[in-house]
């Protein structure tokens, strides 16, 4: 099933400029339904008050980091099916094992490009 | 170190000779001798530096702000090369949708297919363009590497300031003039640091260290 260009996506990530590019690269492959959060606690805090089709998440931030947001996120019976896309750095590529682990749906390493962005959408989505 | 020989000449007494004619007792003292001097050389000559360290810690801070300044820069850089992208963005959004209307509008009056094409060519340009602004835009994902980059630099500054400020207060007492109450201040200063360790430097701490060793 195609990804519904509708569906609510929050993109979390404690840099503005990556909320922003993350953001732009989705409106751009035709989702318009987005949101933002600052960290993993943040996101948690917004799941629970809406309901979201996907959750784009950078692995390295204060406060709750990515992986241990998609591992909250496994645990919850309400958010446990949620798709989730991991964004980490080149140098914290042996952290995906952890991910994959924890139920990442996949992942993209930056600086990736709109291409892999929407390659890895399509593949989530299939 | 201590010129009484009394001890160790008694028991050289009692001794065999060794081969060198020197009974092992007297060797022995002679290397704690030697080694004495030798620790007493090396500390006199690392106290010698701690006028550059001195330096070098009072720049410190100077190097972190540089280095949270040019992670600012970058953010607001990057952050205004964003908005003219996103203008632009916008900008194309509206001429596609002005084209696309020209362009049935064209076709309903029945104009050169010629000119319809020209327009339609207009809108390729626009597309390619529109491609180029989102490269632009997910080049500009070099800001959040560099702003990775410059918190691991400052944790490494921190953790280097941390071992210099140690260094000062360790050899502060060494120098001639310090008092037995500036060594019972570097002690404290030693445990505060130890304290800090594990977090960000305070300020404070790092100018009162300095302070108390006439590094204003």
């Amino acid at each position: 099933m195609p990804a519904d260009p509708n569906m609510k996506i929050l993109v979390v990530d404690d840099m503005s400029t990556m909320r922003r590019i993350v953001k732009n690269i989705l409106k751009q492959l035709g989702f318009n339904n987005l949101e933002e959060a600052e960290n993993g606690q943040d996101a948690l805090t917004k799941l629970h008050a809406d309901s979201y089709g996907f959750v784009v998440s950078d692995w390295n931030m204060p406060v709750m980091m990515g992986i241990d947001l998609l591992r909250a996120i496994r645990a919850d019976e309400k958010l446990k099916k949620i798709p989730v896309l991991m964004v980490t750095a080149e140098a914290q590529k042996e952290n995906l094992m952890e991910a994959v682990k924890a139920g990442v749906s996949n992942y993209v390493v930056k600086p990736f490009t709109a291409e892999t962005m929407q390659e890895k959408i399509n593949k989530i989505f299939k | 170190m201590a010129q009484s020989r009394g001890p160790a000449q008694s028991r050289d007494e009692m001794n065999e000779p060794e081969q060198d004619g020197k009974a092992p007792d007297t060797k022995l003292y002679e290397e704690l001798g030697e080694l004495a001097r030798f620790i007493d050389t090396t500390m006199k000559t690392l106290s010698e530096f701690s006028a550059p360290v001195n330096s070098s810690t009072e720049q410190l801070p100077q190097a972190l702000t540089h280095l949270t300044n040019l992670k600012t820069l970058t953010e607001q850089g990057t952050h205004e090369v964003m908005l003219q992208v996103e203008a632009i963005q916008d900008n194309h959004t509206q001429i596609s949708t002005m084209l696309k209307e020209l362009t049935q509008a064209l076709q309903q009056a029945q104009v050169s297919p010629a000119l319809i094409q020209q327009f339609q060519k207009v809108g390729l340009k626009l597309g390619q363009d529109d491609k180029r602004l989102l490269d632009i835009m997910t080049a500009l994902s070099f800001q959040d590497l560099v702003a990775q980059s410059v918190n691991k630099l400052v944790t490494i500054l921190d953790e280097v300031e941390h071992k210099l400020l140690q260094l000062v207060v360790v050899f502060g007492p060494y120098q001639k003039q310090a008092t037995k109450k500036d060594q019972g201040k570097a002690s404290a200063m030693l445990k505060q640091l130890e304290a800090t360790k594990n977090t960000s430097m305070n300020q404070d701490l790092a100018d009162e260290i300095l302070k108390q060793f006439g590094f204003n």
